[in-house]
């Protein structure tokens, strides 16, 4: 009974935070670069969050809980809004200790 | 022609760099941008991105001569089109190119005429150093007026997309046309956070340079 409560929580956690999708961007050089994808990637239903570092060529996206992007949406999304994606990871990080990380 | 000189010179120290305000911010974003140029040139657009790599407005562009007060207001539609893009890992690279037609007032003649306009841009900017080469040719049957500009900038930090950016700009502006000729040079601030852009400074002949834009 421990051992699946445990378990329970485990997964539980995991789901919690299994919506941070993580992009590493090419081409992000300014603010404008940067406003005009968060305002693309704000506009998909499943999206809750975004955070964009100019520094750490990072474009980060909180899901909605029990929602998910594909990485091939995400990958139009940024091409289409003009920049090039070179990496997706799903990450355990929300996006409050990224932002704590990127203040840093 | 010196001009055109400096700026070969400037492109190949600033390691082929160009950029000032794009004619396309973003897809699905609209740019309102004003500039000022005291006894020079008045210019406002307003251009909305479909796509990443067009974008269709319009914009009055008022050219004034400093020594006999003609003018030409200049009135027009256009379409800017991103001919193609580098994006690096910490620097991107434009080249765009846009075309459109309106109408003209000649004031000596106190006529309306058609009058096309075209131009093209390069631009290639880090978050520390960036330069931009750009042409705009307006047309009608009464004059042709083409104002060459190049900037030259550099950021004393690196900014992130809720700092503010502060750059440090240097630009040599041509005009080719009857109302004005002669090369002005001016030493700009620009400031910039999310999608408010603003710049001001003065010219060799100590009068104000500015320009604002917003994008959303």
């Amino acid at each position: 009974m421990k051992k699946l409560t445990i378990c329970l929580f485990a997964l539980i956690a995991g789901v919690a935070n299994a919506g941070t999708i993580e992009m590493k961007v090419y081409g992000l050089v300014c603010g404008f670069c940067a406003q005009g994808i968060e305002k693309t990637l704000r506009k998909n239903p499943a999206t809750a969050d975004v955070v964009v570092s100019l520094e750490n060529k990072l474009v980060a996206v909180a899901t909605k809980e029990g929602a998910d992007i594909s990485d091939a949406e995400l990958t139009k999304a940024l091409t289409d809004s003009g920049y090039d994606v070179k990496g997706i990871v799903r990450t355990q990080r929300s996006l409050d200790a990224i932002r704590a990380e990127l203040k840093q | 022609m010196n001009l055109l000189k400096y700026a070969l010179a400037g492109w190949l120290l600033a390691c082929a760099s160009v950029a000032q305000a794009k004619p396309i911010a973003f897809s699905h974003g609209t740019t309102v941008m004003a500039e000022y140029g005291a006894g020079t040139m008045t210019e406002a657009q307003v251009f909305y991105a479909p796509k990443y790599f067009l974008s269709l407005g319009g914009g009055y562009l008022e050219l004034e001569s400093d020594i006999d007060h003609r003018r030409r207001e200049i009135t027009y539609t256009r379409l800017n089109y991103l001919v193609k893009r580098w994006n690096m890992a910490d620097a991107q690279a434009n080249v765009f190119v846009w075309g459109g037609a309106g109408q003209a007032y000649v004031s000596e003649l106190n006529e309306h005429e058609f009058a096309w306009n075209a131009g093209a841009q390069v631009d290639y900017e880090t978050r520390r150093v960036y330069s931009s080469l750009k042409t705009d040719l307006h047309h009608a049957s009464g004059f042709e007026h083409r104002v060459d500009t190049l900037q030259l900038g550099i950021a004393p930090y690196k900014h992130d997309f809720d700092t503010l950016a502060t750059w440090f700009v240097v630009q040599g502006r041509q005009y080719t046309g009857v109302i004005h000729e002669g090369t002005e040079w001016a030493l700009l601030l620009r400031l910039f956070k999310r999608g408010a852009w603003v710049e001001a400074g003065v010219t060799d002949d100590g009068k104000l340079q500015a320009m604002a834009m917003v994008n959303f």
